[in-house]
């Protein structure tokens, strides 16, 4: 049984792209370093993949074969799926969209996770993380420990922040086919997060 | 797109209601924040589009479950239009945003028997079905809607994202087709078309989705999904048991596809290496045609 921590700008990350969207079901792919210290996986980065239809595939095979290739270059590996459903009370691994997804990931890389986001804990005062997290073990997902790196502040800053609006400047796989113009590895939004990490 | 609320004009905010109105789309967030910083006190001088503009704010407001606003705009338009059908609609959806969905639903059925032609509140009953998570039944409801308002398109459309919910990709292409009837020049719709046909699988739904792809691009050259999507059909019939000549042209054309993307995206990319990522969609599906001859 693997064990989860995710990262400041992860974490930031997948609650901006739930946000960005209230109305729709979201995913995403989660990113970690290629040789794990210890038996925790350490989730650095997020990258969203889509808004619209996340039940066809074609657009997520280009998307998670760039994403791959990505992931080589940085030194990281594609680790884990993430997921926000439509609806405010699905929270249930069963219900969640693209599931497929996260089998495959699993497929290379054993301990992959199963990211859930729960609609009801995304609130402007956060105080818990609203994700849910599962691993993969005897066949099927079951639910796994998770934690945050700076739990207290990056669940602060995630609240201010979404009280601001910076949500809208995340951006997804979505919006890069859209526009290329839109950058899917995010610079932008990663640097300052970094740079906003620093004040504290 | 961010948008600084201390700089607009009460005319351009209701100029980007109108634009956000015809294009249909869902900024609720901004509507209310937009409503509150500016037009709020200066509606009046909106003349007719005043009407439109309230009705606008309060689906708004409900969306972001800001009901002071939207009962403050429903008692407004009660007042002009006592007794509107249309106006006790937004009654319904207030009930609906608070989730009293049955007696959201009384006061839909009392709207339905008064004006039997009235199609928003059956869709609004829809709408209900789908908060509830009762999918099949939304589902069932929206065939019976559709045997009664054939050329809806919105609804066709919702009954095909509802039936890929469901897996049933199948069902789902034919509510596309039927949108597409109504829009024979929508890149976007052969685009979605495609990709329904392309995860269903098999050489016939690849070969389909192939004529839809190409369809599209030929509508719009720049339609970045579509030239995607029609890398990989021809590199999936390169593959495929298709006859020698079909295999090369299919080479052929998944290479300019893969081509036109990559110079698409390089005008435009901030994104490093990004021609190297593109690149590794060659190497992982075109690559694959080595072994096969």
């Amino acid at each position: 049984m693997s064990e989860y921590e995710f990262s400041e700008t992860a974490y930031t990350k997948i609650i901006f792209h739930a946000a960005k969207y209230p109305h729709q079901a979201v995913n995403g792919l989660l990113l970690a370093e290629k040789k794990p210290k210890g038996s925790v996986v350490q989730i650095i980065d997020a990258i969203p993949l889509f808004h619209q239809c996340l039940q066809v595939t074609p657009m997520a095979e280009i998307a998670l074969m760039q994403i791959d290739s990505y992931a080589d270059n940085e030194g990281l590996v594609i680790a884990g799926y993430y997921a926000a459903p439509e609806n405010f009370y699905d929270n249930q691994i069963e219900k969640a969209p693209a599931a497929k997804i996260a089998d495959k990931i699993q497929e290379n890389f054993k301990n992959a996770c199963f990211a859930i986001v729960d609609n009801k804990l995304v609130t402007l005062e956060h105080n818990r993380s609203a994700l849910q997290v599962y691993s993969y073990s005897n066949d099927r997902w079951s639910k796994a420990k998770h934690w945050l790196t700076q739990s207290s502040q990056t669940l602060e800053g995630v609240s201010l922040l979404l009280k601001r609006g910076a949500m809208r400047d995340v951006i997804d796989f979505d919006n890069h086919l859209d526009n290329p113009e839109n950058d899917w590895t995010n610079q932008f939004l990663n640097q300052s997060l970094k740079d906003l990490q620093k004040l504290y | 797109m961010s948008l600084n609320y201390e700089e607009m004009s009460w005319s351009d905010v209701r100029d980007q209601f109108r634009k956000w109105r015809e294009e249909s789309g869902r900024h609720s967030d901004e509507v209310v924040q937009l409503w509150v910083a500016v037009l709020e006190d200066k509606v009046q001088k909106t003349g007719n589009e005043r009407h439109l503009i309230l009705e606008q704010v309060i689906v708004a407001a409900l969306d972001t479950a800001r009901f002071d606003i939207a009962t403050k705009c429903t008692k407004q338009l009660n007042e002009e239009f006592p007794g509107s059908l249309r106006v006790m609609k937004f009654k319904a959806m207030r009930l609906e945003a608070l989730e009293q969905y049955d007696s959201a639903i009384e006061v839909l059925d009392a709207i339905i028997e008064k004006d039997e032609t009235n199609a928003a509140p059956r869709k609004r009953k829809i709408a209900i079905m789908k908060a509830r998570g009762l999918r099949l039944d939304a589902i069932k409801e929206l065939n019976a809607y559709l045997k009664k308002f054939m050329s809806d398109q919105e609804a066709w459309q919702e009954l095909c994202n509802l039936y890929m919910g469901e897996g049933e990709y199948g069902k789902a292409a034919f509510c596309m087709e039927e949108v597409l009837l109504h829009n024979p020049h929508s890149h976007l719709i052969h685009q979605r078309l495609a990709e329904i046909r392309y995860t269903m699988g098999g050489l016939e739904n690849i070969e389909i989705a192939r004529t839809y792809y190409s369809q599209a691009i030929k509508l719009n050259p720049h339609n970045l999904r579509a030239l995607y999507g029609l890398f990989l059909c021809c590199s999936y019939l390169a593959n495929s048991k298709a006859v020698s000549s079909k295999r090369k042209e299919s080479q052929k054309l998944a290479q300019w596809a893969l081509e036109q993307a990559s110079i698409h995206t390089a005008n435009h990319t901030t994104i490093k290496n990004n021609e190297k990522l593109i690149a590794s969609l060659d190497s992982a599906f075109g690559g694959l045609e080595i072994k096969s001859n």
